[in-house]
């Protein structure tokens, strides 16, 4: 009897020990693996001329009411996509309330936008332009200033076999953006097998990522997002706080909600968080560890995480090692026209 | 010769826990089954840390996640085995006149399996095989130890129903998840052939947040095994709790409960069943306070007993408690000291004091080495008694594959 319970308890120890895939990959609900080919809709298939397209209307200022603001101007290649200042200054130097989310990997969203108001990347790529504190334009305006420029006439028309509107601005402006995508990361390629891909302090981070500091269960999937919003508190204890995905859902559900931002190239765009309140990732962590803001909508995944300063650092580490190769986009000469000056950023105003 | 082959297997379990992190880590079923680590809901397995609470609470669900989950007939549903072997030894003093006790051996073993039947209606098994004694294995008797289901959010998004065989949330201090191997002796007492506090139960247990943080948890269970069927259901317990600060109490914030338990049995001579059932009751009160990573438990717990019960004539009541300081300074290593006392004149005739201290070192998440030593004195409070004592240490090698 003893010897048969020795004998599969060995047999058992060994067959789990062995087949390390079979207990850590198949069937796993959160797994934050490489990611997948670009999904492209059906209605908007990516072009080289589209991209192209897409690519002179994302750095042209022209799409404001004053020519001052382009979608450059608040997702900055030169800042990782995304907007160095905690929150956007539109025309007319008008401050919104919100810090802009990287470009980098929109693609893959399911919602665009903090509190996810948009589906699809088309429709994003042109609500910027009618925000009266962002671009202040309007669409029936902005479709008629592009018309009137040959260079662009003539692309629309090469393009989507006809002048400029504002669905085809979107979609040209959205295959931009679903060309940057960034390549693999250290964690990548230590997922490929390369062993030496990340520092001791990164798999150590990776191990606190997956465990004590509770970040996988929002944090997970190709992106490090699980596409969802979460209310983690942040500034609920305003006076009067930005509620998020409720103010496009009324749900009062959704109150103090946001949607979970992908963590891919996170190092490259501080400052963090909706409104950009936390300057550095380590911030970030601090943040989480103090259980985020006690508000009646908190997530009940908010809690004290009791880290170290040692394990602080190790996720920071980790958090760096999700930063991959991002192209590199010059920006493109643009067909002239009324309203062209030069962009102290590098493009036009 | 087995000894050996224990001693090799331990060597070879460690070795290769150590070797093999990647591996090894997250294996069991819950973290299998997300794919996370151990410590995503244990500070120390298998002790629960805040995550591991609320997550247990809502119905083996992943509060606010519960989209993502699969079922069983979406998923293999998961299977885990849990065991430990080591070293362990107990001495005894002169006048208890029994011998020394050692052995380098399995100690039990059992199989768990979790998951979701459906949207909000999870299910918890264990199945602890039965095991005969033999040189080298700890004998066990085979029982279904815990067979739940829990219905979760019904009708509001904090209440929870739990039935079946489970452990009872009238426990603050969870003695399936305990880090010492020695027991709380104030959750083993009963009166003869009672049922322990520390035992699962059969019945519903309804649970939830009220408004303001407060906690409540209500259960009809089956009670004891004195009992007949026509009997049961025969106990009720109510427990109220409150956590001051962001946390459970496990490891953040400051909770404080207030627990109590009225119940029935059959006085046992030899389970006459011309004798009614009579009453019995316990009624306690707990804290668990965090800083930092400190966490200290308190329980005091006082109990009262029909006399029949006790076929005795003497004041049928008793108190005991314990008060368990946890440190963990790192994420792989966790020390414990524990006091616990029983002021019991009806049991034995005998105060109970219990001195433990310990630590466990987690070469991986799953796998703990565990060392604990354990002192407990039985004070008699007649004059014609002798004081008894025992002496319990362990070494060993926690598994959970």
């Amino acid at each position: 009897m003893t010897r048969r319970i020795w004998a599969a308890f060995t047999g058992l120890a060994l067959l789990l020990l062995a087949s390390p895939a079979t207990m850590r990959a198949e069937g796993r609900i959160f797994a934050n693996g490489p990611l997948p080919p670009i999904p492209v809709p059906a209605d908007n298939p990516q072009t080289d001329a589209k991209v192209r397209l897409g690519a002179q209307l994302y750095f042209d200022t022209r799409l404001s009411a004053d020519n001052t603001i382009s979608c450059a101007t608040c997702h900055d290649p030169r800042t990782g996509w995304a907007n160095p200042h905690p929150t956007d200054t539109g025309i007319r130097g008008q401050v919104g309330g919100r810090n802009s989310g990287t470009v980098i990997n929109s693609a893959y969203m399911r919602f665009q936008f903090w509190d996810g108001r948009e589906a699809s990347l088309e429709g994003q790529a042109v609500g910027p332009i009618h925000n009266p504190i962002e671009m202040g334009e309007t669409h029936e305006n902005v479709v008629r200033k592009l018309n009137a420029i040959p260079g662009y006439r003539e692309q629309f028309q090469a393009v989507f076999g006809g002048d400029a509107t504002i669905d085809g601005i979107g979609k040209a402006i959205a295959a931009f953006e679903r060309s940057i995508v960034s390549g693999p990361a250290p964690y990548d390629r230590y997922l490929m097998g390369d062993r030496s891909a990340m520092s001791p302090a990164a798999l150590r981070g990776l191990r606190l990522f997956n465990g004590k500091a509770h970040c996988t269960p929002c944090h997970s999937g190709p992106l490090f997002s699980n596409q969802g919003f979460h209310n983690i508190g942040v500034g609920m204890d305003k006076a009067k706080p930005d509620l998020g995905r409720f103010d496009h859902t009324q749900d009062p559900a959704d109150k103090g909600k946001f949607k979970v931002p992908t963590l891919r190239n996170i190092a490259e765009t501080p400052p963090y968080l909706h409104d950009g309140s936390e300057a550095t990732l380590l911030d970030v962590i601090e943040y989480y560890n103090r259980g985020g803001t006690a508000n009646p909508g908190l997530d009940p995944l908010m809690l004290p995480l009791h880290l170290t300063a040692r394990e602080k650092a190790d996720l920071v580490t980790f958090l760096e090692a999700l930063t991959g190769p991002v192209p590199q986009v010059a920006v493109p000469a643009f067909p002239m026209g009324e309203g062209v000056i030069a962009d102290p950023k590098g493009g036009l105003r | 010769m087995r000894n050996r082959i224990v001693l090799a297997g331990l060597v070879l379990s460690g070795a290769a826990g150590l070797l093999l992190p990647e591996q090894a880590a997250g294996v069991p079923v819950f973290a299998r089954k997300y794919g996370f680590e151990c410590t995503m809901c244990h500070s120390s397995m298998p002790r629960l840390n805040d995550f591991g609470q609320r997550y247990r609470m809502n119905g083996y669900q992943l509060p606010d996640l519960e989209h993502l989950e699969k079922t069983v007939l979406e998923s293999p549903a998961p299977v885990a085995l849990r065991t430990s072997a080591g070293f362990t030894g107990t001495q005894y003093s002169e006048d208890a006149q029994l011998p020394a006790e050692s052995d380098l051996r399995l100690n039990g073993l059992d199989l768990l399996s979790a998951g979701q039947l459906g949207r909000d209606i999870g299910y918890l098994l264990v199945y602890v095989p039965q095991i005969a004694e033999a040189r080298g294995v700890a004998a066990q008797d085979g029982s279904l130890e815990m067979a739940s289901i829990v219905f979760s959010k019904l009708g509001s998004s904090s209440l929870n129903v739990r039935v079946g065989r489970f452990e009872p949330a009238y426990l603050p201090f969870s003695v399936k998840r305990q880090l010492s191997a020695t027991p709380y002796e104030v959750y083993a007492a009963a009166f003869p052939e009672g049922i322990a506090l520390a035992e699962t139960q059969t019945g519903v247990e309804i649970s939830g947040y009220g408004p303001s943080r407060f906690q409540y948890a209500a259960g009809l269970v089956e009670g004891g095994p004195t009992l007949r069927a026509i009997d049961a259901p025969g106990d009720v317990y109510l427990r109220l709790a409150t956590v001051i600060g962001a946390g459970e109490g496990q490891t953040a914030g400051h909770r404080l409960g207030v627990t109590g338990y009225v119940g029935r049995a059959r006085p046992t001579e030899k389970f006459d069943v011309s004798r009614s059932p009579v009453g019995f009751y316990r009624i306690g009160v707990d804290a668990s306070l965090n800083l930092g990573v400190a966490n200290l438990a308190l329980q005091y717990l006082m109990a009262r007993d029909d006399q029949a019960l006790w076929d005795d004539d003497g004041e049928v009541s008793y108190a005991g408690g314990f008060g368990e300081l946890t440190l963990q300074p790192r994420v792989d290593l966790v020390c414990f000291a524990r006091v616990d006392y029983l002021d019991a004149p009806v049991i034995a005739n005998r105060d109970v004091t219990r001195l433990t201290a310990g630590g466990r070192f987690y070469a991986v998440d799953n796998v703990a080495l565990h060392a604990e030593l354990s002192h407990r004195t039985e004070k008699a409070v007649v004059e014609d008694q002798d004081d008894l004592a025992e002496t319990f240490v362990t070494a060993r090698v926690d598994f959970a594959f």
